[in-house]
């Protein structure tokens, strides 16, 4: 069996941890996956993790936010009590702090970072040092091996089953784990969408013109629940800072569909959207080397055919509604 | 000179030479006990004797790189050569302080040796004024970050030193006591005037050699305290500088015969420099040369050249003396990085590997070593480098190439060109085209590839690419700093270039070539490399491809990696000649201006005015239609560039262009009937070196 530390939020399993479920499911190899979740509306996540091969989670009972130590805790005495071949979690800020806790507490091996594990007497791990400029192949030896996978290092491939046993469990906790808790939460500006994550981007390059041609972009972006991109020509521009950049040296997004507008498609930028599953590009160039690798294209001046396809979605919107 | 008077003044400058030696000798000790507590170079600094000489006559007793810029090139020459030739005179100096009636054996008699003298104190004296303009009054910006006191100091005791000189003779003149016809010394003579014949003279004539003999002695003491001490370790760096392959970085070893204690990750803590990065840090004058001809300081970035040299020399001078002491006390010593040190750190990153600084360098310091090893450390021990590359490094590991575009992909560039892709097994083609990552991934750079393997078809070469089993050379990654990952594909490319019998490379990629060329010999790997531009020259004057010259005017923007770091500099200006009407930059052959890619840049953000704008407005001023690029990383930068700027002009490889004359000549010939002679070959551009 092998134990998966499933992080939430808003009711819905992190993207990250379905990641860490697809690994934790290769590394199980037919065992059972069982995962562990903590934290305010973890139960209502829960069952969604059926779809990800797991046949129950166990959810701990602790007041009081993110408390990482606390839920390292819950993890270790899970751990303690299942003992199963490997505790997994998301390579996340999150993941790799509760695992932290769990293996001090349960004098395990961790391994932070792996894009591949092998089971087995020692199991073989692969995973990314020094900020992924160097792979390492480790070995882990010992009873407990905690492992957590490296955000993007695997995609998540759902495996349809029924929905988990959901078992509660209230973990002993000592006074010291409850120090370090969440007193607050803040947003971030772009309403909780990030570029990385988002299932719709738009982006804008140099065809835009300025940091004001940008506003249709927003629009279409607001209607289609999209976040907004730009290509590098328009950071150097000093239009959009860097966090909006899509490519090589920016973010690299995986969306369902994404939509370039008066971007070339420079190799550095293409590299920063292979993720995307469809591409439909809006250029006025017929040469433009993103047309090679749009799935869709409309030639065109970026200024005139946003608003248009802003205002047919509304039409069209406003049509269904009524 | 009565006898007592002689052995109180033999004392005296016993006295001197005792006290001032002593100061020297002690701050010498100091230099060369660090200096040998330096870590062993990773090339060989000692082989090449006759060319290292050559160095030393041409660098050092020629002044050339001095030369490159005239009026301060003047200055300098004047006063380092009027010194050589005033070295006698201390030595006569000496003798005219013990007995005042004695001079020299023969030289000291001799009336052209006089004039000679005369001669070059003035020059002195000419030098010491040109720089006083150059500091006053002109204020060139390379000075920014300098020492400018110590600099009036020098020149107030270089004065001070030949002034007594020639008042010394001025008054011997006066005395009678000249050992030659003072007409030989015009000025001294003329100056003898001043002064009388009686006892005043006589007490002055003292006065006036004590006091030049104790201000050369006090300017030995306080040179090797100073950034004078170039007087002393600017001829050592120049011989040991490199000969060969500029271009070649020093080669970090972790094989397992390396015992652990020798191994060097860069430069961490002062322990980490190498002896020559000592030197070089010992030999800095902060002229600021390189300053000005740096394209990140050009552009607003942290980095100044000479601003690492003199971060290199502090650190040395404040921490070395520590590491010393805890060597002589047996103690680990536990010392602060020197990438900590002022900006180091950021300047590190902002460099491009252009080697301007280098090439500029009147004493032959070295600035990209310290840059790279500053690099390496941060990468390799401390995982710090600017986030925004970590991709790159991660593409390059995995998928050999730093966009992460599938290696299966690879020759998809040559998809319907009947590119023949060598097989295992399969018998090693004359040359073997290495295409590189960027012109077999970029849309932009895959034209040269292209044009490339069209006109080697032309010309009828036997040729074959390796398709899916060529992989990244390592050079960004190296470049960056980590040179595990670097060496990783060094072995693999050299074992796969071994198996496969390829003896000739043709390499489309500046970066490719030189490490192809110039790193993987420290491999195993020993090949004949040219780049395109070579290969596709020698075919056109061959006769083996005609091109039609057009009336375009082309200016061929030098890559660094090609002509600073290579010397490739006439081939690619023949093909721009044999296609259109070639104008030059203001910068251009070895005193080329970088794109903004080199040294891993490609995939950094650049902070700052950028380099590659910088470029495209010296090119855009040229009036010329085509800026013609021989490396993919300067098609993308300078392309982006004119975008960026909105020049109006196409950026093309020099391939690019020669395949449009070629087929051009081509279509010319099938609709006339009768072929087009090539174009005449241009002046070979001999004046550049």
């Amino acid at each position: 069996m092998v134990l998966v530390f499933v992080e939430h939020a808003g009711g819905e399993p992190d993207e990250l941890s379905l990641q860490a479920l697809t690994f934790a499911r290769a590394y199980a190899g037919g065992a059972p996956v069982e995962a562990v979740m903590a934290g305010p509306g973890a139960a209502d996540a829960a069952p969604a993790l059926g779809d990800h091969g797991v046949a129950t989670v166990n959810v701990a009972e602790i007041d009081g936010g993110f408390a990482p130590q606390a839920v390292g805790r819950a993890v270790a005495e899970l751990a303690g009590r299942l003992s199963p071949a490997a505790v997994i979690a998301a390579g996340s800020d999150r993941g790799n702090e509760v695992l932290a806790h769990a293996a001090v507490m349960t004098g395990g091996v961790l391994a932070a970072n792996c894009i591949a594990a092998t089971p087995g007497e020692p199991a073989e791990v692969t995973r990314m040092r020094w900020g992924g400029s160097l792979l390492e192949e480790a070995r882990l030896h010992g009873a407990t091996r905690l492992m957590t996978v490296a955000p993007h290092a695997v995609g998540i491939e759902p495996a349809p089953g029924d929905a988990p046993a959901v078992e509660p469990f209230a973990p002993e906790l000592r006074d010291e784990d409850l120090v370090v808790q969440v007193t607050e939460h803040v947003d971030t500006s772009t309403g909780g969408l990030s570029l990385a994550d988002a299932p719709v981007v738009v982006s804008g390059g140099r065809g835009v013109g300025s940091a004001e041609g940008f506003a249709p972009i927003e629009e279409l972006a607001e209607l289609l629940g999209a976040a907004v991109g730009c290509s590098r020509a328009v950071t150097s521009a000093g239009w959009r800072p860097h966090t909006d950049q899509v490519g090589q040296t920016g973010t690299k997004i995986s969306p369902e569909l994404y939509i370039p507008c008066g971007i070339s498609g420079a190799t550095q930028h293409m590299a920063g959207c292979k993720g995307a599953k469809k591409i439909l590009a809006i250029n006025s160039d017929p040469e433009a080397s993103i047309l090679a690798s749009a799935d869709y294209a409309v030639l065109g001046d970026v200024a005139e055919i946003v608003p248009a396809i802003t205002a047919e979605l509304r039409r069209a919107r406003e049509a269904a509604a009524s | 000179m009565s006898a007592g008077a002689s052995i109180a003044s033999g004392l005296g400058l016993l006295a001197a030479f005792a006290l001032f030696g002593g100061i020297f000798t002690r701050r010498a000790r100091l230099l060369v006990r660090l200096i040998r507590m330096g870590r062993p170079s990773g090339i060989e600094r000692a082989d090449d004797v006759p060319d290292r000489l050559r160095q030393e006559a041409v660098v050092v007793l020629g002044q050339r790189k001095l030369f490159q810029k005239l009026v301060p090139g003047l200055m300098h020459a004047f006063i380092f050569w009027g010194f050589m030739v005033l070295l006698p005179t201390i030595v006569i100096a000496m003798i005219g302080i013990v007995d005042r009636d004695s001079t020299l054996p023969w030289l000291g008699h001799q009336g052209w040796f006089a004039l000679l003298v005369d001669v070059f104190v003035v020059l002195v004296l000419v030098g010491v004024a040109i720089a006083l303009y150059i500091r006053k009054v002109v204020k060139p910006n390379r000075f920014e970050g300098s020492h400018l006191g110590e600099a009036d100091l020098i020149l107030a005791w270089i004065t001070g030193i030949v002034t007594t000189l020639l008042l010394w003779h001025a008054a011997r003149i006066a005395l009678g006591l000249n050992e030659y016809d003072a007409g030989w010394a015009p000025l001294a003579n003329a100056l003898s005037g001043i002064f009388g014949d009686g006892d005043v003279t006589e007490a002055l004539e003292r006065v006036l050699v004590w006091a030049h003999l104790l201000l050369i002695l006090g300017f030995l003491a306080y040179l090797p305290h100073s950034k004078h001490l170039h007087i002393f370790t600017a001829a050592v760096n120049v011989y040991f500088a490199r000969t060969r392959a500029r271009g070649r970085l020093e080669p970090l070893r972790f094989d397992e015969d390396v015992p652990e204690e020798e191994m060097r990750f860069g430069i961490g803590t002062v322990e980490d420099l190498t002896w020559k990065q000592m030197v070089d840090s010992m030999s800095c004058t902060e002229c600021g040369r390189c300053q000005e001809v740096c394209p990140a300081w050009a552009t607003g970035k942290t980095l100044s050249p000479k601003l690492v040299i003199m971060g290199v020399r502090d650190h040395l001078f404040a921490e070395g003396p520590l590491a010393l002491a805890a060597r002589e006390s047996g103690e680990a010593y536990d010392g602060p990085p020197v990438a900590a040190t002022d900006d180091l750190e950021a300047m590190a990153w902002d460099c491009v590997t252009c080697g301007a600084c280098v090439r500029e360098c009147p004493v032959n310091i070295e600035h990209v070593d310290h840059i790279l090893d500053l690099r390496r450390h941060l990468v390799m021990v401390e995982s710090r480098f600017p986030s925004e590359a970590e991709p790159m490094l991660r593409d390059v590991e995995r998928q050999s190439n730093p966009w992460g575009n599938p290696q299966a992909e690879r020759a998809a560039w040559a998809d319907g060109l009947g590119v023949r892709v060598l097989q295992p097994g399969e018998p090693a083609p004359e040359v073997l085209y290495w295409v590189g990552c960027a012109a077999s991934f970029d849309e932009r750079a895959r034209t040269s590839a292209q044009s490339t393997a069209k006109l080697l078809q032309a010309a009828g070469v036997d040729f074959a690419i390796l398709g899916p089993r060529e992989a990244c050379n390592g050079d960004p990654a190296r470049r960056m700093g980590n040179e595990y990952v670097f060496q990783a594909y060094a072995q693999q490319n050299v074992e796969t270039l071994d198996d496969a019998g390829v003896r000739k490379i043709v390499a489309s990629c500046p970066h490719c070539f030189n490490t192809l060329a110039n790193e993987y010999p420290d491999f195993g790997g020993n090949y004949e490399v040219v780049h395109h531009t070579e290969m596709l020259a020698e075919l056109v004057r061959e006769g083996r491809l005609a091109p039609a010259a057009t009336e375009q005017t082309i200016t061929y923007h030098d890559s660094c990696y090609l002509a600073r770091h290579n010397d490739v500099l006439d081939q690619p200006r023949e093909l721009a000649a044999a296609v259109g009407r070639p104008i030059e930059m203001e910068r251009s052959g070895k005193r080329t201006f970088c794109c903004g890619a080199g040294g891993a840049h490609m995939w950094m953000e650049e902070r700052a005015k950028p380099i590659n704008e910088e470029r495209v407005r010296e090119a855009a001023a040229t009036g010329a239609e085509t800026l013609a690029v021989a490396c993919p990383f300067c098609t993308v930068m300078l392309d982006d560039g004119v975008q960026s700027t909105g020049a109006d002009m196409r950026v093309a490889d020099v391939a690019t262009l020669l395949a449009e004359a070629v087929e051009a000549s081509t279509a010319d010939a099938s609709a006339n009937g009768r072929p087009r002679p090539a174009a005449q070959p241009p002046d070979d551009g001999e004046a550049e070196r």
